[in-house]
């Protein structure tokens, strides 16, 4: 017994010990930490006016002063645009910040190699390097991180290559594969659009290059538009977005896709396809859309008033006339998106 | 230990040794979660996905952020709902609408809202997915198309969110306490998980943080500073293992039971799925979740339920015994009424990891916990009186007790200054530290009281949310 007693005040002992290092350790680490800062911050005072005029820096190659550079070159070299970015990135080479960024993709922290990477691709001698870390580094997020940071500098590996690295619709879902998209598509549209006749491609991937090529005007809009209208065919959770794109692009050959999605058992194909009508100014859906001002769903009523509103003299005409219906839940709609717009 | 004096019965003998054992295993129990705990908090915190930088984040999440509306309900606030509106209008996020849902205010509430922001009643074609009390009006300013205000009569806060999610017009909601204030990039960090998992996300919640003692200005938290009154410094590290430890941890393991009324983020769909906010009770924002997951599991659709450590809510803590005392009283009775409404959900194979961990957790700490506890000082002079506990019996226990809290509390601030870094003076962990060591000096105990009181109000059914006593934002730290 005696023995349990001394234990249960050594195990007591033993957390005060743990407690009293652990808070000295974090002052020190404060006090260490803020010593260093006082200093970064006398070296950030030193190198940002010269960076930002894109002057070489007049500092020692020092690790410290190749962090900062590397810091600044993170915090700002996003906010610099056209020739002032081109003299900034110079700059911030001379100072060392590249080969410090370059040395941080090899981190054990994702956040640190994300950011590295973030940065590294406006340099155009790193794109490899940043190639690399979006098609093979061990984390998810660093990858797509890397992978839209090139992108958006047009400097992206092959389309289909990176599709399968990120595994864009199997393993990763993320809506950030749009914008990715979106960039790749600009540089290189025929790429993406060949990913909509590529067997392997998951539909979700196929679907994010449909909503990026919606914007391109360097696609044949008509081809898209076919292969959209038979994957709305279906029977995927996809198909709202499908139609919200085939709304977006307004192209006439979706519009016999719409007509059938606004007949959907699933409430949310009639809401997204009720939406498309209006986005697309299909004038002749407006009958089947004021049928849906007495739909079950509220967002199928909401979404075929809001097309109403949007489908010009003709549609305003059948919302005024659906104000007036026997029908309660359909005069409610009607009468209150009326009022919502005189009032906007 | 020494022996029982000669008038001890046997049965008061055996009695009093089972309660004890009962007090230790329990204690053992909430030790050996709050370490698994610990350790899961770590593991989130250190793998915690990693966030593009500020121009970064806003760039590449504002494409693709869904639209989010922020449901604010208000009741009787008309000292700082003009701020807090403010506050919210200068958010950092593309889409989103403000609904600010007047609960039947019986102050100026409303008519402060109207003279602020110009304000003129409007239509507005709402669903009636989920119930709620009648609305009275709407109230919008054409310049100002972020802000829609709901009159409605009064009904409690599960109530004015309902009316905010059926007038809400976005596939995501976010509840909110009006009086409470959003870092400016907040919605766009707690959005995350809905863009990383968009089939699987259907709620997360951020942390909430005291902001007594906070330097404010024009709705956003300037300068933060530890408050000088205790209780408010108690709930500071209170919070800190609530949310840094606890609810990182659960939400890690994906057992995640709440998310804090004060700041979470919720698909609508699944919501109104569940039937919204549930009116029967005080704690509607736990229900809430308990709901979402009983949902899921019962349509057999996978998903994901997340607490994030970095968007922040700042809130106003109370810093009166009186208040503090009805608001943890309230706390512990919702968890109870929780934890009595879906009980057929505990150890249920059916529900998965929720039945065993999220449900065996509110168990140990929220239905057990205070009860054992208090049974624990109940007992001590007992088995004293009874010569069955020898004082340096009594005195190592407490002392592990006390030392193994106060481990606990430190190791969260080790998180909370390794990964987060909030407080940008150093005298603030010392002052935390020696707080972890202090509440154990009576706030513990008093805190169970209030815990118990909570359950005696539980027994009784009583309803009844008690006033909370706010100072406001607009009032400057004491000095």
């Amino acid at each position: 017994m005696t023995a349990t007693l001394q234990s249960l005040w050594e195990v007591s002992l033993l957390l005060c010990v743990f407690a009293l290092l652990a808070i000295a350790g974090l002052l020190l680490a404060r006090v260490v930490g803020e010593r260093k800062a006082n200093k970064r911050e006398s070296l950030r005072r030193q190198l940002l006016p010269q960076l930002l005029r894109g002057e070489p820096v007049p500092v020692e190659r020092s690790r410290v002063a190749r962090r900062m550079a590397a810091d600044l070159t993170i915090e700002l070299a996003e906010l610099v645009q056209g020739n002032d970015r081109e003299g900034f990135l110079a700059a911030a080479s001379l100072a060392g910040a590249d080969a410090e960024l370059v040395r941080r993709l090899r981190s054990n922290a994702a956040q640190d190699r994300l950011v590295a990477a973030e940065t590294l691709a406006m340099f155009p001698p790193y794109a490899s390097a940043v190639s690399a870390v979006a098609l093979s580094d061990r984390n998810a997020d660093v990858r797509l991180g890397a992978a839209l940071a090139l992108a958006q500098e047009g400097r992206a590996p092959p389309v289909g290559k990176l599709v399968r690295s990120l595994g864009i619709g199997s393993k990763e879902q993320s809506l950030l594969v749009v914008s990715l998209m979106r960039d790749l598509a600009r540089t290189n549209p025929h790429a993406v659009e060949a990913l909509l006749y590529d067997l392997e491609v998951p539909d979700t991937a196929k679907l994010a290059a449909t909503d990026a090529l919606a914007e391109s005007s360097s696609v044949d809009h008509e081809a898209l538009v076919a292969w959209m209208a038979e994957a709305s065919e279906e029977d995927s959770d996809l198909r709202p977005r499908i139609f919200r794109a085939l709304g977006q692009l307004g192209h006439p050959s979706g519009h016999v896709a719409i007509l059938a999605g606004l007949d959907s058992e699933r409430w949310q194909v009639r809401s997204a396809a009720a939406e498309a009508v209006g986005r697309s100014a299909l004038h002749s859906a407006i009958p089947r859309i004021v049928q849906l001002l007495a739909d079950d769903q509220w967002w199928v009523r909401f979404r075929a008033a809001e097309a109403l509103t949007r489908l010009g003299a003709e549609g305003r005409l059948a919302l005024q006339r659906a104000a007036a219906d026997p029908n309660w839940i359909v005069r409610e709609a009607a009468s209150t998106i009326l009022a919502e717009q005189a009032a906007a | 230990m020494i022996g029982p004096p000669a008038w001890a019965d046997q049965w008061m003998i055996g009695a009093a040794e089972l309660i004890a054992l009962i007090v230790i295993l329990t204690g053992l129990l909430q030790i050996g979660f709050y370490l698994i705990q610990l350790i899961f908090a770590a593991i989130a915190l250190s793998f915690r996905p990693p966030v593009p930088r500020g121009a970064t984040l806003w760039r590449r999440y504002s494409d693709q952020a869904p639209p989010i509306s922020i449901l604010a309900p208000a009741f009787n606030e008309e000292l700082t709902v003009v701020e807090s509106v403010r506050s919210l209008l200068s958010l950092q996020y593309p889409d989103f609408e403000i609904l600010l849902i007047n609960d039947g205010s019986k102050d100026g509430t409303l008519a402060r809202l109207i003279d602020a922001f110009g304000l003129a009643p409007v239509a507005r074609y709402v669903d009636n997915a989920v119930p709620h009390a009648a609305i009275r009006g709407f109230y919008a300013n054409p310049a100002l198309p972020r802000l829609l205000v709901i009159d409605k009569d009064n009904g409690g806060k599960a109530d004015a969110l309902n009316a905010g999610i059926n007038a809400s017009r976005t596939p995501l909601f976010c509840a909110i306490d009006a009086d409470s204030i959003l870092e400016p990039d907040a919605l766009l960090r707690v959005v995350r998980p809905f863009i990383d998992e968009p089939n699987l996300t259907i709620a997360a919640g951020g942390t909430i943080r005291i902001a007594n003692g906070c330097t404010i200005d024009s709705g956003r938290v300037i300068d933060v500073r530890l408050p000088r009154n205790f209780l408010a410094l108690v709930q500071i590290m209170e919070y800190l293992r609530a949310f840094l430890m606890a609810r990182l941890a659960l939400g890690k393991m994906q057992v995640l039971t709440v998310i804090s009324g004060a700041f979470g983020l919720f698909s609508r769909q699944r919501v109104v799925e569940v039937g919204g906010y549930s009116h029967a009770t005080v704690g509607e924002d736990m229900e809430l979740v308990i709901k979402l997951h009983r949902h899921m599991r019962d349509i057999g659709t996978p998903y994901r339920i997340e607490f994030i450590a970095e968007p922040v809510c700042w809130t106003e803590c109370p810093e009166d015994l009186a208040v503090l005392g009805r608001q943890r009283s309230r706390w512990q009775r919702g968890a109870l009424e929780c934890f009595s409404k879906h009980k057929d959900m505990f150890f249920n194979p059916r529900y998965g990891r929720i039945g065993f961990i999220g449900f065996g957790q509110i168990l140990l700490v929220d239905v057990v916990g205070p009860v054992v506890e208090v049974l624990g000082y109940l007992l001590v002079p007992l088995l004293y009186g009874l010569g069955l506990l020898a004082l340096p019996w009594l005195l190592a226990f407490l002392s592990v007790t006390v030392t193994f809290g106060v481990f606990v509390s430190v190791a969260t601030l080790i998180l909370e200054e390794v990964q987060l870094r909030r407080f940008p003076r150093a005298r603030a962990i010392p002052v935390l530290a020696a707080i972890a060591v202090v509440e154990n000096l009576g706030y513990r105990q008093l805190s169970n009281l209030w815990r118990m009181q909570g359950w005696w109000q539980f027994l009784r059914k009583q309803q009844a949310w008690g006033t909370m006593t706010r100072k406001g934002f607009g009032v400057p730290p004491s000095s």
